[in-house]
């Protein structure tokens, strides 16, 4: 998250280019979308226990849990008026979901952008996303679900024990799916990342070029971390 | 004799049809609003309204129509849009809040 503000504001400042970020999270942690309140959303004593971090995110949107074993992430930062960046929030969300879309195109998954912010495969939610317009950029950041445990998730999010029916856990499952349960195969990391990149690349006519952190990116990372995204101030502010 | 004020916190959680999850805690008083935090798992641009929607609402009669229009007006004043809730389905959350008592 730090990360991904860091870029923003480098690119603010025009001493980056837009940027594709594909990444996972170590060790696994659960986000809350900015209008969430965290002790309502997630069990912070199970967090604690099982070594799971907990973050709040500048976007709306939902509680996601980031399996470092079944998620990635990606972000996309890209100046306001760039051409994959409208003003009309929900059709930009269809443009660079689009992205995501393609991607699961190239491991054989059949997969549709479904307003607001999802994307669905065989009518299932397989990828959540979110979008911010801040910092004279617009930020679009969102998970693919490459695996889920459905229990695990359960336990985590903060829903009422006596709640956690066979029926409910049963009705997730019928509401949320993953790249491995759709395709009935074991789907790798590396596969994935390389048919995200593909999509991408190929849906939003973009050339990717691989790089890395500029070290004012790193830094300024390292400080919001400090002054923001680890801090109860912000992740307990609501 | 000093009258009795009545004064409740308190949380509800009101599901949009077809749509977002939306989180109230409110702290009511004599039928006004004295303090309240929306949460929810909406979308809004740019995030920071939510805070001024909050304070806007201090003061405010516990009532659908009046709650609609201060949400309506502040969103209006800063060019916001709320995406996956209207201000309508902000205030029925709230306004869920007085049911549940």
């Amino acid at each position: 998250m730090a990360i991904d503000e860091a870029i923003m504001r480098s690119l603010k400042e025009e001493r980056v280019p837009p940027t594709l970020r594909l990444y996972r999270w170590n060790p696994s942690a659960v986000s809350i979308g900015t209008f969430q309140g965290m002790k309502e959303e997630v069990d912070l004593e199970y967090c604690g226990k099982n070594n799971i971090d907990y973050i709040r995110r500048i976007t709306g949107g939902g509680a996601v849990y980031h399996d470092f074993d079944g998620e990635i992430t990606y972000s996309i930062i890209l100046p306001r008026g760039h051409r994959l960046a409208p003003d009309d929030i929900l059709g930009s969300y269809e443009v660079l979901c689009s992205g995501v879309v393609k991607g699961l195109e190239h491991l054989g998954i059949d997969a549709q952008f479904k307003p607001i912010n999802d994307i669905v495969a065989g009518g299932k939610k397989v990828s959540g996303n979110a979008q911010t317009r801040r910092h004279s950029c617009v930020l679009q950041h969102g998970t693919v679900l490459l695996d889920l445990d459905v229990e695990v998730m359960f336990s985590i999010l903060k829903v009422p024990q006596e709640k956690i029916s066979d029926k409910m856990i049963a009705d997730v499952k019928e509401r949320v799916t993953s790249i491995r349960d759709l395709l009935a195969s074991d789907v790798s990391m590396d596969e994935l990342r390389d048919a995200l990149v593909a999509g991408f690349s190929e849906a939003l006519k973009l050339e990717l070029v691989p790089g890395n952190l500029t070290e004012e990116e790193t830094a300024l990372a390292a400080s919001l971390v400090q002054e923001k995204y680890a801090t109860d101030e912000w992740n307990l502010s609501r | 004799m000093e009258s009795l004020k009545v004064r409740i916190l308190e949380f509800t959680s009101y599901k949009i049809p077809d749509g977002k999850m939306v989180k109230v805690r409110v702290d009511v008083k004599n039928d006004s609003i004295q303090g309240i935090t929306i949460l929810g798992d909406f979308f809004l641009h740019p995030e920071d309204t939510l805070v001024e929607i909050e304070e806007e609402l201090v003061g405010i009669v516990l009532e659908e129509e009046s709650i609609t229009n201060v949400i309506q007006r502040v969103l209006d004043t800063n060019s916001a849009v709320l995406i996956g809730a209207s201000a309508r389905d902000l205030a029925k959350a709230i306004m869920s809040a007085r049911r549940t008592r």
